[in-house]
């Protein structure tokens, strides 16, 4: 094996790739695609919670309607004066999505109210109803039962979980488990699309060097191996390139979107933020340094690019053994198949991971080589994994690695050179023979 | 002394044996030519001779060393196949596969401007070869395949596909390559298309080589026993003639090759009585004849003609 060799294949591969116009528009478009996608699944998700639901009151209490109004002046809607059948009837004609009738007993808690409607609104509905209620209720039996100020600011005192973390050497920092969390899972997303981004191209670069016929001049000069080692490098070098670009282009924006966010809010804004800051009290509202981003720990980024290389190394020769074995890009269909099963398994364990990452499934996900970049980045994330999960991993990795490159070697050796028609699977295990 | 020296290879792929017990010498400045029908074998024997394919068994030496990486970069070869990178452009392209080939940055661009420079292609160097015509790309694989300036080239099946206007040139270049002392091996199927150009053949049939040496000799040993002829009139008589195989029939022509030393002359009186002759000539026969004769009917042991 000559590296002089390796390297000029790599370069090849590298230089007429990175100047090509398909790479830089994929380096531009996938992230505002990425932006677009995520702006759209928000917008969808602020647009459909303005969902107008309209809920008749009719309040014989005539206490309870209008503390209902405080907590929603939108919601609920004064019915008392409307008969009882012409509620029903608006309910049928679905003018309203339901009504409730409130009574003396339902204060002193003899009887439960009873929410009347033509089955719109789902559970999130009910729920809604069924706290404004409580609260409702709660508070007129406070303020009939007399209690002191105090007892009554006992009950309007909220609790909310303040998230403290402990690290090994005794510091209590803030808990940035979310935070950690969404960025585990873009880790793990980056991986899983890199390997099945990436493969693609290797195999599609391989199909290409056959069907040009130029494989038989570069063989004659180059062993397979050495063509099969360039061409993983040299796309590699690629896709560390372009994930460079994107993480050096997010940080920058990162950096800058905190005084970017300042300028353009207006002092009002800013008012508003500092009351609500005063008066949320322990509520976690607004946190002025909710624009910029936690630190990430340079551990975590060392083993981001340990399991990106290795997992790009384990797929990329499967997926360039793929490309020789068959004659078109057509036919890569029955072999595409198999390979993206495991990585897919690997994906959805990852959001497993993201829920319980010490759980059995997201341990055994994170220790199986073909799943464990995706998942076990996503685990180091979120929580402690123990090192000695972390280094078996690596070893099995390294092992998958050196077997899959193994075989795919073999089967790329013999593929380059059979031309006009796919192989099927007898036909590959019979080269792996050879 | 043998450049290329083939002894007793075999080649498998599966159950079908491709290449059987072959052995040939290829001596330095000729140019040898490997005949034979398609599936004969040829194409494996070239792969096995640029260490793209290893053989089952048997070696090959190139100036005296078992192929390895380091002979590849003593050779010149043109696939059967031929291609290129459709999105790279040409000097790029062609600087890239002569360093492949061993050469420094330098001596690569330098040796791909001269070349181009020769086939009158200055200014495609910048071109993808994607732009450029079927001829012009065809002239960018020669250049490909012969600008690292090797003492050995090997070219499969070169004439398929060629236009006649590079036909002639690869011809040329072929004949002046010799001329400069260099050894070059080509395979074809057409042997009427080569029989000018060879020093030394070898006849590959069903993997086996079954005939081979110095063209001369092997067309002595036949002896003049063909005769070429041209008439003008009823061509029936062609068919009348026993005891003899007619090759290259045309309604004007025929070669006709004489089995069991019958009288020539009984030819020419027959031939006479039915058509007007503008030509008779007894003459070696034609390599499509020498073929036929091998792995046909007359079974001449190989043996007899090395």
């Amino acid at each position: 094996m000559s590296l002089h060799q390796i390297l000029l294949v790599l370069k090849r591969e590298y230089m007429t790739r990175i100047r090509s116009k398909a790479f830089i528009l994929a380096t531009i478009l996938i992230p505002v695609g990425m932006i677009a996608f995520i702006g759209i699944v928000i917008g969808i998700s602020v647009w459909d919670s303005d969902t107008d639901r309209t809920i008749g009151i009719v309040d014989q209490t005539e206490v309870l309607y209008p503390r209902l109004t405080e907590i929603s002046p939108e919601r609920y809607e004064d019915f008392s004066k409307i008969p009882q059948d012409s509620l029903r009837a608006l309910v049928q004609e679905q003018e309203v999505d339901g009504y409730v009738i409130l009574n003396e007993d339902h204060i002193t808690g003899n009887a439960n109210p009873e929410f009347v409607s033509g089955g719109s609104g789902g559970l999130g509905l009910q729920q809604t109803i069924k706290s404004d209620l409580r609260e409702v209720i709660r508070n007129e039996r406070l303020a009939r039962a007399n209690v002191s100020d105090d007892v009554q600011k006992i009950y309007e005192s909220q609790i909310t979980l303040e998230m403290r973390k402990l690290t090994k050497e005794g510091k209590e920092t803030d808990s940035d488990t979310g935070f950690m969390t969404v960025v585990g899972l873009a880790m793990g997303f980056i991986i899983f699309g890199s390997i099945s981004g990436y493969g693609g191209l290797i195999t599609r670069s391989v199909i290409e060097e056959k069907t040009n016929r130029i494989i038989e001049v570069i063989a004659s000069s180059v062993k397979p191996i050495e063509l099969l080692l360039g061409k993983m490098g040299g796309i590699g070098a690629l896709a560390l390139t372009q994930l460079t670009i994107w993480i050096t282009t997010l940080i920058g924006l990162g950096m800058a979107a905190g005084p970017v966010a300042q300028m353009f809010m207006t002092p009002d804004m800013k008012e508003n933020l500092a009351n609500a800051d005063q008066a949320a009290q322990a509520s976690p509202a607004l946190d002025p340094e909710i624009f910029s981003i936690p630190p990430i720990d340079a551990s975590l980024i060392i083993y981001f690019i340990i399991f990106f290389l290795l997992g790009y190394l384990i797929y990329s020769a499967i997926f360039a053994a793929l490309g020789s074995a068959v004659d078109s890009e057509a036919d890569t269909q029955q072999y595409m198949f198999p390979i993206m099963v495991p990585i897919f398994i690997g994906y959805f364990i990852m959001f497993r991971a993201m829920e319980n990452p010490d759980g059995m499934l997201s341990i055994v996900g994170s220790l199986i080589p073909f799943c464990t970049p995706i998942v076990m980045i996503t685990r180091i994330a979120i929580t402690d994994v123990p090192f000695w999960q972390i280094g078996l991993s690596i070893l099995l990795m390294i092992g998958t690695f050196i077997g899959t490159m193994w075989l795919s070697a073999k089967i790329y050796s013999v593929g380059i050179l059979s031309y006009g028609k796919s192989a099927n699977w007898k036909e590959l295990m019979k080269w792996i023979k050879e | 002394m043998a450049v290329i020296e083939v002894q007793n290879i075999n080649k498998s792929f599966g159950d079908t044996q491709a290449v059987r017990d072959v052995s040939f010498e290829i001596p330095k400045g000729r140019i040898f030519g490997l005949l034979g029908p398609n599936g004969a074998g040829k194409t494996t024997a070239i792969r096995i001779i640029n260490h793209i394919l290893i053989a089952d068994s048997g070696t090959v030496t190139i100036n005296g060393m078992k192929v390895s990486s380091e002979t590849q970069s003593m050779i010149g070869y043109m696939p059967e196949e031929r291609g290129l990178y459709k999105k790279m452009k040409v000097g790029e392209q062609l600087i890239y596969l002569a360093q492949l080939k061993g050469l420094s940055h330098a001596e690569a661009k330098e040796k791909t401007r001269y070349w181009l420079d020769r086939f009158e292609a200055t200014d495609w160097y910048h071109k993808e070869i994607g732009e450029l015509s079927k001829g012009m790309s065809q002239k960018i694989q020669f250049i490909a395949t012969i600008a690292h300036n090797p003492d050995i080239y090997i070219f499969d099946e070169p004439f398929s596909g060629l236009d006649p206007i590079n036909s002639e040139m690869l011809k040329e270049i072929v004949i002046e390559l010799r001329d400069k002392g260099n050894t070059i091996l080509f395979s074809t199927h057409r042997m009427e298309q080569v029989e000018q150009m060879c020093d030394e053949i070898c006849l590959f049939n069903k993997g086996r080589a079954v005939l081979k040496g110095n063209l001369r000799n092997i067309k002595q040993k036949f002896g003049k026993n063909t005769i070429n002829i041209e008439f003008e009139g009823d061509a029936s008589f062609l068919d009348k003639l026993e005891d003899v195989r007619i090759n290259n029939r045309s309604t004007n022509f025929a070669e006709i090759r004489v089995l069991n030393g019958q009288h020539m002359q009984d030819i020419l009186k027959t031939a006479m009585d039915h058509a007007e002759i503008y030509k008779f000539e007894r003459v070696e026969p034609s390599l499509t004849e020498i073929f036929i004769s091998t792995v046909g009917e007359d079974n001449i042991n190989p043996n007899e003609l090395g």
